[in-house]
């Protein structure tokens, strides 16, 4: 099923939640909405899930409006950060509770959830009551019962993110994969953007109630549209100095009290057209230390990241770097490096309109 | 929110679902709402009308609208139940006896020794503090008749009075306690009562302190005192400022054991405003029930009870317990 | 809590506390012990003074209404009383408590500092009392002789050799019949010396050998000490403050607990011996002739009793009793889960008043309007076959008004529960496809059921031990619950056979204690989920 936003904006009080967002999901499509906390995803997913009503703006399901489509007839699926399991029933008794809502007879009721069971393994946990379910159990059956009425959509609201770190990684996997395999359209909020870039075939940065961006994983990384963008997408997060580029015959270089770096000349050329001070960003991958390095740093603040170390390089007072740096190199910090700047992915931004010089 | 909602008509927005939303909720709402009209709003008015009557055992009727209007007899005498009350010798000795009752009744039992008993019930035994709880509750499940009975035993005359007793023992001349300290056993016995209100109260907000916070404290080598200064006491704030307002509002109304104790006597030294109401309108030990005239009395404690409730709602920051719903559909 | 103290020999690292002790000389210890003792007496006397200023006062306001009507100051009086009695124990349990520390880790110098703290204390404190003629020292105004009661009057036992009674004439035997022209007791006379100003003097008629004379006497002040009160004192103020010093701690909370429930042991005592007896004096159980003993089960008969017209058995009552408050119980429950949802959980015009209005309520005190409900029972009694039910005299009538009374606080407790339920919880029911009432009832009642628990608790103990309600709304025996039966028994023509009064108090009480003990920390939620939204 598609599901088109158009202009929807969502007030509570004077506070903008939602602050005028279109966009449309594909039919059978894996959309994040990836974005730091009261961004105002949740409150879209809300409002697709119908709990909560729109101030303006319209929401779609195909070519059906169903703004006033109360939850119950909009054939939804929902998984909730916190489970939301009624502690009172069985696990056999909260999967079957849509079908037992929508009527569907007692031994058909027992053989979708059997069957939804099997699938996500949970067959012999039935006759359990939440309480008594690991994090990862209570998960499944979250997303059993989601499942088990054959939803047309399938909402998930940060539904990883009380799991431990291993778990939350073969459930991306799992979520994914039952995504594909049923084709059912799916929305997925999330705060890491780790688990938005692998698991979502579109993502939908939101910051402030706005829509900042809705691209595939790949084009916000390297073709991000706006500064904010280049900064929350990608970890550790890209560095940005503000330099002036300059053109000495074919060449463009970029120019601060601290560097003076070539750029390639397609990128550097729409800088040098928007003229006087810009926004450079680099990813710190994209710096190395090397003896044939231009640019002279001190090493302020060294964080062993395990196979890398994440240094932070004062360059002069103004401009810092941070770069990545083999830990058998033993840097500590007061030392002096020299550092390589791989300018091929250098991005561009207008300083007052945060917007990229690059990419429209 | 509804003005919001309106404003929007951007969206074709359906009138009768939202009229059925509103309907489920007025719904659930409705046998709470009809039981605040016949029991609060309209009495509320109705002691308001009845303040400005005569109406008393030799003209009583229970037909409000012949109340209004008749003529002949003519009920209603406009404010003379309030001046007359003003101008009560008794009154002023009434209201002074309401003032102190209420405020030594608080701050001795109610407050004091509620917190007092929380405390104490807090740092024994678990099993020992439930067993002193469930004793304290005992004179709050007495029925009223009995419990008076027992403490009109404590301070009767020889031989059955349980102090004269004493007082025989120690060779001490006999006291007559319901002459001369009427107030003193008024405030205990309506203490005793009052005083498991807020220490139930204390009790569980005391239980709700986080066991961390009290393990850092232990920690730091605080004593038992010290715990309960730095510690217990500031968290407290709040129940103990619920629990100054609410029994402010409870006592002042209370008067069933007084009633039964000595009926504010002797000579109405220990007659409180609530209790001068009732036995002036209600009580038919005197022969002639003045309705009108008892419920201007009740009418003072109405306004003050409506103005304390007000102050109450306001002290406990009403807009922060009223947060919207996250919910809006049906 | 910090006796264990040279238990093992083992060297261990001294705390800051042991070495600011080990530190200190003695004489600053002592001063300290001193310093903290003088502290707690002036809290003492300033309670004192505070209470002795707020007699008087509370006792002349009204004056400036006009009027000569006094608010009584006994208790007042009593305080201040308690407070002067208590203060010199204090400082003198404050010179032992504390130095506990001390004792933790050298007992023998901590009993050292705290005798010698104490001694000095001592001699401030009765220094002190001489001056200002209090305590021990205080001057009471006398006649310098004794007297006791006899059947012809009052007879004088003894007189102070060149006392103001010597010198007045009055001799041992003499018969005091008389003050002035009042005939007089022994405790009359005792009062009227107590109240009665030094040098005034007390016209004392007296009978000697057939003749009445009146003889005035001088009231004169005598200081009542010997050496014995103040050496005796001296002995108890030093064993105070060993055993502050090495009081186990933890006692005190019980032995706190207890002293302060006296009242309520004795009275409850007195309940229990009541009932088994035939007569009781003080707290003693006495038969006919007054005499120890006079047990009997007599008074526990109305449990076999049968009924009668005007007595129905104890068994209905019970029974009705049981009816009544179990069926407040559930209306108040099904009520205010209703509400308190509502409120907790939906947006619709008016909540926001609603919601005021409900707190407002939860404060209001409901009982003044009991004079107006009158009327509206009353009038709700006219109303063909609805007044039959709900009318005046009835139990539904008076069930609904306990039931409106209860509300409020019912309302608010269920919003509170409410608001604890996870918002998701009842998302995701009505994604699942329930509509609101079902997610009320199937999903989120369930969630509840501590509250639901504390609350029906609440209103079954309110409702069965329900009195002014019933008491004030009732004629005669139809709507008959325990509580009114006992004002019943008390309430009639016949004597009254109050050991039976306290026997179906006591009857009527056991129940609720028991649902109490065991519903206990059920109770302690609701009041936590009551104040929850507060804080």
């Amino acid at each position: 099923m598609k599901i088109v936003l158009e202009n929807l904006t969502k007030k509570f009080g004077t506070v903008v939640g939602v602050d005028d967002i279109s966009l449309t999901i594909e039919d059978g499509e894996f959309v994040a909405f990836l974005g730091p906390s009261g961004c105002g995803k949740t409150t879209t997913l809300l409002m697709i899930a119908g709990i909560y009503r729109p101030t303006a703006g319209i929401i779609r399901f195909d070519d059906r409006v169903i703004n006033q489509v109360p939850p119950r007839d909009r054939n939804i699926g929902m998984v909730f950060q916190s489970y939301a399991l009624y502690p009172h029933m069985t696990v056999f008794g909260n999967i079957a509770y849509p079908l037992k809502l929508k009527k569907v007879p007692k031994e058909e009721q027992a053989e979708r959830v059997r069957e939804v069971a099997a699938k996500m393994g949970i067959a012999n946990l039935l006759d359990r009551r939440p309480a008594q379910l690991s994090g990862g159990q209570q998960q499944r059956v979250a997303l059993g019962r989601a499942l088990v009425k054959q939803p047309d959509v399938l909402l998930f609201d940060e539904p990883l993110s009380n799991l431990d770190a291993r778990l939350r990684l073969s459930m991306r996997g799992e979520i994914r994969h039952l995504q594909k395999e049923l084709g059912i359209t799916a929305v997925y909020v999330t705060h890491d953007q780790v688990e938005a870039m692998t698991m979502a075939d579109r993502i939908a940065v939101m910051n402030l109630g706005k829509l900042q961006a809705f691209d595939t994983p790949d084009d916000l990384y390297d073709r991000p549209k706006t500064l904010f963008i280049a900064g929350f997408v990608g970890n550790p997060p890209m560095n940005f100095l503000e330099v002036e580029v300059q053109r000495e015959g074919d060449t463009f270089y970029a120019v601060n009290s601290a560097l003076r770096v070539p750029v390639p000349a397609e990128r550097g050329e729409a800088a040098a057209r928007h003229g006087g001070q810009v926004i450079m960003g680099i990813r710190p991958e994209d710096i190395t230390i090397s003896e044939t390095g231009t640019v002279r740093g001190e090493v302020f603040v060294v964080e062993p990241l395990g196979r890398d170390d994440l240094l932070d390089v004062h360059l002069d007072a103004a401009n810092r770097l941070s770069v990545l740096a083999d830990p058998a190199v033993h840097l500590r910090a007061g030392d002096t490096v020299t550092l390589a700047l791989d300018t091929r992915k250098v991005q561009f931004f207008d300083p007052q309109t945060e917007l990229s010089l690059l990419w429209r | 929110m509804a003005s919001a909602a309106s404003s929007a008509s951007a969206i074709a927005r359906s009138r009768s679902q939202a009229m059925r939303a509103r309907l489920t909720a007025y719904g659930f709402l409705a046998p709470a709402g009809f039981l605040v009209l016949v029991f609060f709003f309209i009495p509320m008015l109705l002691i308001l009308f009845l303040s400005i009557t005569n109406l008393a055992t030799t003209n009583f009727t229970t037909d409000v609208w012949r109340m209004a209007t008749s003529r002949d007899p003519k009920y209603i005498v406009g404010l003379d139940n309030f001046e007359r009350m003003f101008a009560d010798e008794f009154a002023p000795k009434i209201l002074f006896n309401t003032l102190f009752y209420v405020l030594a009744t608080l701050l001795l039992f109610n407050v004091g020794l509620g917190l007092v008993i929380a405390l104490l019930t807090a740092h024994v035994d678990r099993r020992a503090g439930f067993l002193f709880r469930a004793l304290w509750i005992l004179p709050r499940i007495t029925s009223p008749a009995v419990y008076i009975l027992m403490w009109k035993r404590i301070v009767a005359a020889s031989p059955f009075g349980i102090l004269n007793q004493f007082n025989e023992l120690l060779g001490r001349p006999e006291a007559n306690y319901f002459q001369g300290e009427a107030w003193v056993f008024i405030v205990m016995l309506n203490g005793f009562i009052g005083a498991s209100f807020g220490m139930i109260i204390f009790t569980s907000a005391i239980e709700s302190i986080p066991k961390d916070l009290m393990n850092a404290s232990l920690v730091d080598g605080s004593t038992i005192m010290q715990r309960v200064r730095y510690v217990i006491l500031p968290l407290l704030r709040w129940p103990l400022l619920f629990v100054t307002t609410y029994q402010t509002l409870s006592l002042l109304t209370s008067f069933e054991y007084i009633l039964l104790f000595n009926s504010g006597g002797p000579a109405s030294q220990t007659e409180v405003w609530s209790l001068a109401a009732y036995n002036r309108a209600l009580n038919t030990y005197f022969a002639n029930a003045q309705w009108g005239y008892g419920s201007a009395f009740a009418v003072v404690l109405v306004i003050i009870g409506v103005v304390m409730a007000t102050v109450y709602m306001r002290v406990f920051r009403f807009n922060e317990l009223v947060a919207e719903p996250k919910i809006e559909v049906l | 809590m910090a006796t264990f103290t040279s238990s093992a020999p083992t060297q261990r690292p001294l705390t800051s506390q042991e070495y600011r002790y080990r530190q200190a000389e003695t004489g600053e210890l002592v001063g300290q012990a001193i310093f903290t003792a003088l502290v707690v007496v002036l809290f003492f006397e300033l309670g004192v003074v505070l209470f002795k200023v707020l007699g008087p006062l509370i006792q002349s306001s009204p004056r400036f209404w006009g009027s000569d009507l006094k608010v009584d100051e006994t208790l007042t009086r009593a305080l201040a009383n308690a407070l002067t009695l208590l203060a010199p124990f204090a400082a003198y349990v404050t010179c032992g408590a504390r130095l506990r520390e001390l004792a933790a880790f050298d007992r023998r110098r901590a009993v050292r500092v705290a005798l010698a703290a104490t001694i000095i204390v001592y001699v401030l404190v009765t220094m002190g009392q001489y001056v200002f003629q209090v305590g021990p020292f205080a001057e009471k105004p006398s006649l310098e002789m004794s007297f006791r009661q006899t059947d012809e009057g009052v007879l004088v036992t003894g007189v102070v050799p060149g006392g103001t009674a010597d010198r007045a004439g009055i001799k041992a035997g003499d018969l005091i019949v008389a003050i002035g022209r009042a005939p007089t007791t022994a405790d009359e006379l005792k009062e009227k010396i107590a109240l009665a100003k030094f040098e005034s003097k007390i016209g004392l008629r007296v009978s000697r050998d057939g003749q009445e004379e009146l003889m005035p006497v001088e009231v004169v002040p005598v200081m009542e000490i010997g050496l014995a009160p103040l050496v005796g004192g001296l002995i108890l103020a030093l064993i105070l403050a060993v055993i502050a010093l090495f009081w186990p701690g933890g006692l005190t909370p019980y032995v706190l607990m207890v002293v302060i429930m006296i009242p309520l042991l004795v009275g409850y005592l007195w309940l229990i011996v009541a009932t088994f007896s035939y007569r009781t004096e003080g707290l003693l159980p006495v038969d006919a002739s007054g005499n120890f003993g006079g047990f009997t089960l007599r008074n526990w008969e109305f449990l076999t009793r049968p009924g009668t017209s005007s007595y129905p058995s104890i068994w209905r009552i019970t029974l009705n009793t049981l009816v009544i408050a179990s069926l407040m119980a559930i209306i108040v429950l099904t009520v205010s889960s209703m509400a308190g949802y509502a409120l907790s959980r939906m947006n619709f015009p008016g909540r926001r008043a609603f919601l005021s209005l409900t707190l407002i309520l939860h404060g209001f005190p409901a009982v003044t309007l009991l004079i107006a409900i009158f009327f509206i029972l009353r009038n709700i009694g006219k109303v063909p076959v609805l007044g039959d039910y709900f009318g005046f005299n009835t139990r539904g009538g008076i069930a609904l008004v306990m039931v409106a009374f209860e509300m409020p606080l019912g309302v608010w407790l269920m919003k509170g529960f409410f608001d604890n339920i996870p918002w998701d919880m009842e998302r995701s029911a009505l994604i699942d496809g329930a509509s609101r009432w079902r997610t009320f009832w199937e999903i989120l009642l369930p969630q509840i059921r501590p509250g639901i628990l504390a609350l029906g608790t609440f209103a079954f103990i309110s409702g069965w031990g329900a009195y002014l309600i019933p008491q004030t709304y009732s004629v005669g025996t139809r709507t008959a619950t325990l509580a009114v039966y006992i004002t019943q028994l008390t309430g009639d023509t016949a004597p009254v056979n109050w050991n039976e009064v306290a026997a179906v108090g006591l009857y009527q009480m056991i129940p609720v204690f028991i649902i109490f003990i065991f519903a206990q920390e059920y109770l302690l939620n609701i009041y936590a989920g009551g104040t929850k939204g507060t804080s």
